[in-house]
């Protein structure tokens, strides 16, 4: 199977206004994409279209090789969502062990999994006296028992501390070296740079960007530098590869195309130039720049 | 793979109404309260407070449970994201909500014993046969209404559902003649009941005790399943998950 989710063309409306205007997007096996872009911008109605709660139009949209708007096709997903309350009534084990049964898993796939989640010794406690944290491990343990080919994450780490995140990216390194493709959305973003071979950029119900992350950063000058100078501003500006120039908390702060060529000019002019630094613009920066939204992502 | 489904399904919605004590009074212990209530006020060895009160009391027992816990149910599985989980969990829908009607079932017959055992203690001896054709009637009546209980559980939020199904139980089988004898209401308030379909699966529960016709009832019940899978089905549709 060259690719466990394939979408083509995908359009979704709500009414009058178009939530997905002509989506693609893939995913290799033991590959992970992160899904990113600001509130609004199409995410969750991509990805409920991939798990196949709601159906727009699309020329092709294929998911661990069928449609999933099929039963059988989504019990070859594993899925963990956003605001999701567990009954009342179930415990951790019976939960686990139910989402097995469904795809004829034998009960050691739900004890396996419960442990490697950390849920151990918590499989009699009724899932919704759980903290946040350890319900957001239930429900990707109920995703991964069966051994998903498709894992579908939205804000996965949402309430994990950072013991919790460890373990999760983890296991989750080891689907993706199993063969498991990821789609993963979530408003942490180092996170996704850190883990995602690909992302891609949703803005307004479109791609506006696809890459790996060092790519994406690329498509922003490609250094910011940060320097305490007596230049004027306005010199620094006209300089040649500057793109822009502020001043901050007393220091001077240059985005260049070519920062090697901006520093030897700097001191050039300004030998007493002093505590300066050279920085990578985040992935943070390219999406807010991308996306054409200053308040924070996602 | 859809029975094993099935199967879990039904196992989950029961445990979520045996571990919830107060879903369990409602739906139980209160049809049986009143019967034992009524019986106690208005019956008495000989006075046929038997199989036929537990046609009219049964039904309102009946419905008490099929009418309040699978919309209830539904209402409260769609608030929580649970049953985005499941479908996303690749649980067709039809199994899940067959599931919530199909573990009303057990409750249901649970209440009728309850009643037949008050009416046991309180009439004397009862004729078997016609208990268990009493009870079969009603159990198998029960579908229509279970209908209609998903459609309000699909479209209403949690607290919305119980407040409609509760407005659609309480006053349908009190109109029905389910708590009072129709002969103690007004003419034009006891014409109404021949409408409502609770009034019908009584009918049709107490014609196995007295005989009579039976088939007006069947049809109107039929009917009335055929509307409730069209609300249950345009409900869903309207709603998202």
């Amino acid at each position: 199977m060259e690719h466990v989710l394939e979408v083509r063309g995908l359009v979704h409306r709500y009414g009058d206004h178009t939530a997905l205007a002509g989506v693609d997007l893939t995913v290799k096996p033991g590959e992970c994409v992160a899904l990113l872009g600001p509130n609004g911008a199409g995410k969750t109605t991509l990805v409920r279209n991939v798990i196949g709660l709601i159906e727009g139009s699309a020329d092709l949209i294929e998911v661990a090789g069928g449609n999933p708007r099929r039963a059988e096709t989504r019990r070859r997903l594993g899925v963990v969502q956003q605001a999701v309350g567990f009954p009342r009534s179930l415990t951790v084990g019976e939960i686990v062990g139910g989402a097995a049964a469904r795809r004829g898993c034998p009960p050691e796939a739900a004890s396996r999994t419960i442990a490697e989640m950390g849920l151990a010794g918590l499989e009699k406690r009724r899932a919704a006296k759980l903290s946040g944290g350890q319900q957001q491990r239930l429900q990707l343990a109920m995703g991964l028992v069966a051994d998903p080919v498709l894992l579908v994450l939205d804000e996965p780490t949402e309430g994990l501390d950072v013991e919790a995140r460890r373990r999760f990216w983890n296991t989750i390194r080891r689907r993706l070296d199993d063969g498991a493709g990821v789609l993963i959305t979530t408003h942490l973003v180092d996170e996704a740079a850190a883990v995602a071979d690909r992302v891609v950029v949703v803005d307004r119900g479109r791609v506006v960007a696809e890459g790996t992350p060092d790519e994406l950063r690329r498509t922003l000058p490609d250094r910011r530098i940060e320097v305490r100078t007596k230049l004027p501003v306005s010199v620094i500006r006209a300089l040649d590869s500057v793109e822009t120039v502020e001043l901050r908390d007393g220091r001077t702060v240059i985005a260049t195309t070519d920062s090697e060529q901006v520093v030897r000019t700097l001191l050039d002019l300004d030998p007493d130039a002093n505590d300066l630094t050279v920085a990578t613009a985040s992935l943070e920066e390219v999406l807010v720049a991308m996306t054409h939204h200053e308040e924070v992502l996602i | 793979m859809n029975t094993r489904i099935f199967r879990i399904e039904v196992r989950d919605e029961v445990l979520g109404i045996v571990r919830e004590p107060t879903a369990l009074f409602f739906s139980v212990l209160m049809p049986v309260a009143f019967f034992a209530l009524f019986a106690s006020m208005f019956g008495g060895e000989g006075d046929g407070f038997g199989v036929e009160s537990l046609a009219t009391y049964g039904a309102f027992g009946v419905l008490s449970v099929v009418l309040i816990n699978p919309g209830v149910g539904l209402a409260d599985a769609r608030e929580r994201g649970w049953l985005r989980v499941k479908r996303a969990d690749g649980t067709p829908l039809g199994v899940t909500l067959s599931a919530k009607v199909s573990a009303a079932l057990p409750y249901a017959i649970v209440t009728l014993a309850g009643i037949t055992l008050v009416a046991r203690l309180t009439a004397g001896p009862l004729d078997v046969p016609q208990v268990l054709r009493v009870i079969g009637v009603l159990v198998l009546g029960a579908l229509p209404f279970s209908l209609f209980s998903l459609a309000v559980g699909a479209r209403f939020s949690l607290n919305s559902a119980i407040a409609v199904l509760n407005a659609l139980l309480i006053p349908s089988v009190v109109l029905s003649g389910l708590w009072f004898p129709l002969e103690m209401f007004p003419t034009w308030l006891g014409d109404i009941a021949v409408y409502l379909p609770p009034y019908h699966l009584a009918q049709l529960a107490l014609a196995q005790v007295e005989g009579g016709a039976m088939w007006g009832h069947v049809a109107y019940l039929v009917g009335t399943t055929i509307v409730g899978a069209i609300a249950a089905a345009l409900a869903y549709r309207s709603t998202e998950v």
